[in-house]
């Protein structure tokens, strides 16, 4: 992670290849819908394009917090197993016939509060967040079976209401309001909040954030209650979507997520990043399985595909980071005449 | 620089004896708990030998963690390189099938360390998206469908020798050979020098470039070593089983005190992590607890190393200050 640290330290730059990255990404998307449109008309059916923008809202969901911290310069490899665990906390509690408002709120709540125990791990402990997080997985996915036989099922008919019967104009799923709302608010959060500045500041220096008087402790550990909560109701969504919730639902999920903030232009490094390429991200994501089907090639395929773009993506930012920094270089040597 | 060094090992023996001491009293508790476990056929064949591909490529990640990189494909590396050789040897015969398992391995190794090292791309984002893309190649080759054993990965897998599995051998001589690397020669030198400072280590002439491409490469064909076993003893693989891989081999190499921040690591503690993993698991299988316990225990373990790794470090970093003023006055 120390790697490629230098480059990502002046905000200037980072904001510069942020937005480069971002139209990059956005022609992509174009050029992918414009190919659908042209060799696989079915692809715009409704019920497709539904349920793409389905599994993109998990996803964005999900990728939105898991943003939030790598801005920080932590990362979270326990999200997947966060939302394992909240997938079967919810089925605990549908499974007792509550109304379903109280799903949401139980699942935030355990994302959180996981989240929270990861934050105090980083902070106080100050392990590094990859190798705490590591760990937690490993607690968090190993309560699962003390708890749970492998499935719970039998759910009560109202547990699948929010996925199936709750749409707006009976046409677009809850999910989909769910992820429009929190990527609104994301991104007006993270431009113009101050709590959004603080997480920047300290992704690019966390001594100096300290000493500009930043309580950096305190605002990781917000950041990381924030993408719990955000964890929990991806998993809310992801679990009420069936009658039967298996203690692996999450389980290599994390990858994915840090796989969408990374292919939208956020430095893993922290400091910069924007909330809109996590958008764009995410979408490529999930736009690639059923495309592949569509495309009458096999969705086998689909996880390469997904690695190929993401190791293109960011092979071309970097390379177009690379050739700015050379002509800055010659630049500075021409107006320098001591090495003429 | 001597009074470093000289703090270094020091640091090294504490957490390392500590590690042996966890080692020692698992073993001897379980030991005492049921007393199959002490049965040396079990410790060999059971213990030991489930733990044999874990250790192998945690050897080599060890080298890229020291480096302050970190290789989060290496399962994706050995299902890859098991999956493509059980093909080629199903259709060509067993050395064809030896030598594409070799080589997707450190091909893919050496993928990994030409971007990291040549577009300076961090290794983690490097090795995610290798790690989507490997797996994805192993899934899309054999659209889901399971590879199995060939004569070869049989022999790997289950030939003993001596009386010891083949495969306990070479793990043996592996690790002695990855303890020089890391400790007598300057390739291991270099390697902690780039782990505290790329760049100071590029101007001082070390060719960090070439340092780094060799020890990916390496990974790489420890990968595919490892998954010749992998193949033989599980007769059939299928490429999901890459996920909880990665996961388990980093969980060895931070157990073994190797700091994910680079600069600080141990090949002897990597090794007995791996010792304590192997106890852990088929301890606790002979004391009838379930599987699914295992993990969270193995995660306990893992929480508890890292305080008090985090503590140690506290106190070596106080120790070294103090230690520095008294020289800056003399």
């Amino acid at each position: 992670m120390k790697h490629n640290s230098d480059g990502s330290g002046q905000p200037g730059s980072g904001i510069k290849k942020g937005l480069t990255t971002e139209v990059y990404l956005f022609i992509l998307v174009i050029v992918i819908m414009l190919i659908l449109r042209l060799f696989a008309a079915d692809f715009y059916s409704l019920n497709n394009v539904m349920s793409t923008f389905n599994y993109f809202s998990y996803l964005l969901i999900g990728a939105v917090g898991m943003n939030l911290i790598i801005i920080t310069g932590n990362i979270d490899v326990s999200a997947g197993a966060i939302i394992s665990v909240v997938g079967i906390a919810v089925a605990f509690v549908g499974k007792t016939n509550v109304p379903f408002e109280v799903f949401l709120p139980v699942g935030m709540a355990v994302g959180a509060g996981l989240s929270f125990m990861n934050g105090i791990f980083i902070t106080k402990l100050r392990i590094p967040s990859i190798v705490a997080t590591l760990a937690t997985t490993q607690l968090f996915a190993g309560i699962l079976p003390l708890v749970v036989d492998g499935a719970i099922y039998d759910l009560p008919a109202n547990f699948t209401w929010l996925a199936f019967n709750a749409k707006l104009f009976g046409i677009i799923p809850s999910s989909v309001l769910f992820m429009i709302i929190i990527a609104v608010i994301a991104i007006i959060f993270m431009k113009y909040s101050r709590f959004a500045k603080k997480l920047y500041a300290i992704g690019n220096n966390a001594n100096a954030a300290k000493l500009a008087g930043v309580n950096v402790n305190k605002t990781v550990v917000k950041g990381f209650v924030i993408a719990g909560a955000l964890y929990g109701v991806a998993g809310t969504l992801i679990v009420t979507a069936g009658q039967r919730v298996t203690m692996t639902m999450g389980s290599g999920l994390e990858m994915t997520l840090i796989a969408a903030v990374v292919l939208g232009g956020t430095s893993i490094a922290g400091g910069s990043g924007k909330i809109i390429g996590t958008v764009v991200g995410a979408f490529i994501l999930s736009l690639i399985s059923p495309a592949m089907n569509y495309m009458g090639l096999s969705s086998d395929w689909s996880d390469a595909v997904m690695g190929a773009i993401i190791l293109v993506s960011v092979i071309v930012s970097q390379i177009a980071v690379m050739t700015e920094k050379n002509k800055l270089n010659t630049m500075k040597l021409n107006c320098n005449p001591e090495v003429k | 620089m001597k009074a470093k060094e000289l703090n270094k090992k020091k640091s090294g023996l504490s957490f390392n004896s500590s590690l042996l001491l966890i080692f020692v009293v698992l073993f001897v508790s379980i030991g005492l708990m049921n007393n199959n476990f002490l049965n040396p056929n079990y410790i060999i064949n059971v213990m030991l030998k489930n733990i044999i591909e874990i250790g192998l490529v945690a050897l080599p990640l060890t080298l890229i963690i020291i480096t302050s990189g970190i290789d989060l494909s290496v399962g994706s590396i050995m299902i890859l390189s098991a999956i493509s050789g059980g093909i080629a040897a199903a259709s060509l015969g067993s050395v064809p099938g030896i030598i594409v398992g070799l080589a997707v391995g450190v091909a893919c190794g050496l993928m990994n360390g030409l971007v990291v090292a040549k577009l300076k791309i961090s290794p983690l984002v490097t090795t995610l998206a290798t790690l989507f893309l490997f797996r994805g190649i192993a899934k899309g080759i054999t659209s889901g469908d399971s590879v199995y054993s060939y004569d070869f990965t049989t022999f790997m897998g289950n030939q003993t020798l001596f009386g010891l599995p083949i495969s306990i051998i070479i793990y043996a001589v592996v690790a002695v050979i990855f303890c020089v690397i890391l400790s007598k020669t300057t390739l291991g030198r270099s390697l902690f020098a780039i782990g505290f400072n790329e760049n100071a280590t590029r101007y001082s002439g070390i060719k960090a470039d070439k340092v780094l491409i060799t020890i990916y490469t390496l990974c790489g064909l420890l990968c595919a070593i490892a998954a010749f076993i992998y193949l033989g003893r599980f007769t059939s693989v299928k490429f999901d089983v890459a996920n909880t891989l990665n996961l388990r081999i980093i969980t060895v190499v931070v157990l073994g005190g190797t700091s994910i921040n680079g600069g600080i690591g141990d090949m002897k503690g990597t090794i007995l992590a791996t010792l304590i993993i192997g106890v852990l698991n088929s301890g606790l299988t002979v004391l009838n607890i379930p599987i699914d316990v295992q993990t969270i225990i193995n995660g306990i373990v893992l929480v508890i190393s890292l305080i008090v790794y985090s503590i140690l470090i506290e106190k070596e970093k106080n120790k070294r200050i103090l230690e520095v003023a008294a020289m800056k006055k003399t």
